[in-house]
């Protein structure tokens, strides 16, 4: 409005600036609105949907508060053991999967072979059935697989599984490195198995630890499994107690819960991650 | 990428014959255990038992995280007169009655029934109690009588005596008891109490259900949807069992029924089937 009083060609510049400097502003002060109008109306329809299932939930008066006040404490003691062994399970899963990845990239027919029997074996077959036959039907083979405590059975079980599925994602990553640095590495003189832990084994796990972490969440999920052989974790533990005192609705609601939280929580650390590899990969 | 294959070959080659090595080693290296159960055990100074903590009042789990119940106390006891520490095992039921426990645990003190099938498998005590089989059905049922129950579903706990009854294939050695009604459909849960969740969730795909007069009691006393219906139609002798397959129990079995004997005579065993179903189920004039 003030620019009338100054006519001339820098003024008009001028005006042209200030004006395109206030669109500007505007645009992002619209897009900022329309995207705290999206973040509130989406947290304002997770709290409606929270809201109402609980609502709805208390208002049928199936809630018994006394079992969970009770309860809630044995439940939830099981988290640290589902987190234990899906944690452990992935770890021993990784061991099993570069295993695999390497016998999957080898040039010997034998090592190919089986390594793809294993891959084949472990997808072609129920995860549960796995499970049951590591408990139940490997004793009858060695009497000494019995000795093993069932928490480490479990945790095998899990690996032996994911590890197959694992052996795929590693096998992508080794494949991911450059060919040329496979000839830089041979130029200055570096052994094939050189290569591989200095060069490609470094740079694939980098590739995979995205991939690792989604295993991970899965795990957490898949570890409810090990229920089946009495390891006390989160599930093992909502079920007895549901069973024993005819309250399965309570029971199975926190284990529920509890696996929701905890899966939110390992995908928001899993993000975080990512950002921060995404930002390495770019001072890079 | 050829160079850094035939690399990965040997690494990997390396890796799997010490796998296989590690395999077969630990496959040929089975411990020199002892092969009497009751040398073993004490020589462990610790017994395991098998339990499953769905069935109170004889197991169950207490807020804690420790088992309680009338089969529990009766564990914790005979160990003790063993002279031995206690610890417990969760497996499913099923587990426990189809024998091979590979040495997980050592014996169950799990209201089991003694019958011929099990014995094959399964070395038995004498009977430390014993419970009527009732049957029940749903609360608001018209059902009156177990007789009624011809051509309908039933429910049982797999692995059961009940489920053995309904199929017809109950054998208590001694006497056989009477047939159940013909045409009977079996529907089996994972635990007797799964049947009463059923209709306590509102489901209707079954209309009776059998398992110990006790466990029918908890239901109905828990507030569920269950009633009663005639006279037990079965009496159980349950007793303490340990695995044929593993250490020789023959010794273990003696020395258990010895102590039993003297809970039974010093009134322990009496007292603490008074403590938890408060009646005497002790005598076999019971069933």
């Amino acid at each position: 409005m003030h620019d009338h009083q100054m006519p001339g060609a820098a003024a008009v510049g001028q005006v042209r600036t200030e004006t395109s400097a206030e669109i500007i502003e505007a645009v992002a002060r619209s897009r900022r609105r329309d995207q705290t109008r999206f973040r509130t109306i989406f947290a304002a329809t997770w709290g409606v949907l929270l809201g109402a299932i609980l609502i709805g939930l208390l208002a049928a008066n199936k809630i018994d508060p006394v079992f969970l006040g009770r309860w809630q404490e044995f439940i939830l003691a099981g988290i640290p053991i589902t987190i234990l062994v899906s944690a452990s399970s992935i770890a021993v899963a990784i061991v099993f999967a570069v295993i695999g990845a390497l016998g999957r990239l080898s040039d010997r027919p034998v090592i190919y072979a089986l390594a793809s029997f294993y891959v084949s074996l472990v997808r072609g077959t129920p995860l549960i059935v796995q499970i049951l036959f590591i408990y139940l039907a490997l004793p009858q083979i060695w009497d000494g697989f019995a000795g093993i405590p069932t928490l480490v059975l479990g945790v095998f079980a899990l690996a032996f599984n994911y590890g197959a599925y694992m052996t795929e994602v590693f096998r992508a990553g080794i494949q991911a490195i450059p060919r040329g640095q496979l000839e830089a590495a041979a130029a200055l003189g570096m052994t094939d198995r050189m290569t591989m832990r200095r060069v490609i084994l470094p740079q694939a796990i980098r590739i995979v630890t995205p991939a690792i972490g989604n295993e991970f969440i899965a795990m957490i999920k898949d570890s409810a499994l090990v229920s089946l052989l009495g390891v006390q974790e989160l599930l093992w533990r909502a079920q007895r107690v549901g069973t024993q005192n005819f309250r399965a609705l309570e029971a199975l609601l926190v284990a529920a819960l509890v696996y929701w939280v905890l899966t939110i929580v390992f995908s928001l650390l899993q993000d975080r991650l990512e950002k921060r590899m995404a930002e390495s990969d770019r001072r890079v | 990428m050829r160079q850094a294959t035939l690399g990965v070959a040997r690494f990997t080659g390396l890796i799997v014959i010490a796998a296989l090595i590690g395999g077969v080693l630990a496959a040929c290296s089975g411990d020199g255990a002892s092969d009497d159960l009751l040398a073993k055990v004490k020589a462990a100074n610790k017994i395991v038992m098998s339990t499953d903590p769905e069935y109170p009042p004889q197991s169950a789990l207490a807020p804690d995280g420790t088992y309680e119940g009338f089969d529990i106390d009766v564990g914790t006891e005979i160990a003790k007169r063993l002279g031995v520490d206690i610890s417990f095992e969760t497996p499913s039921w099923e587990a426990i009655t189809a024998g091979s426990w590979s040495g997980r645990w050592d014996f169950s003190v799990g209201s089991m029934t003694i019958t011929t099938d099990r014995e094959k498998v399964i070395a038995f005590t004498e009977p430390y109690y014993y419970t009527p089989a009732q049957m029940s059905v749903e609360a608001t049922s018209d059902i009156g009588s177990v007789a009624d129950l011809t051509g309908q579903a039933v429910c049982v706990g797999a692995a059961t005596t009940y489920q053995q009854w309904l199929d017809g294939t109950l054998d208590f050695g001694t006497k056989t008891p009477d047939a159940a009604p013909a045409d009977i459909t079996v529907v089996s849960l994972n635990t007797d109490r799964n049947c009463a969740e059923a209709w306590q969730a509102g489901r209707q795909d079954f209309q009776g259900w059998l398992s110990s007069s006790t466990t029918v009691q908890g239901a109905i006393d828990a507030g569920l949807p269950v009633k009663a219906i005639g006279d037990p139609v079965f009496a159980e002798p349950l007793a303490v069992a340990f695995d044929k397959s593993g250490p020789d129990p023959t010794s273990m079995v003696t020395e258990v029924n010895k102590i039993l004997d003297e809970m039974r005579s010093d009134g322990t065993l009496g007292s603490l089937s008074m403590k938890w179903f408060e009646e005497d189920l002790t005598n076999p004039a019971g069933g």
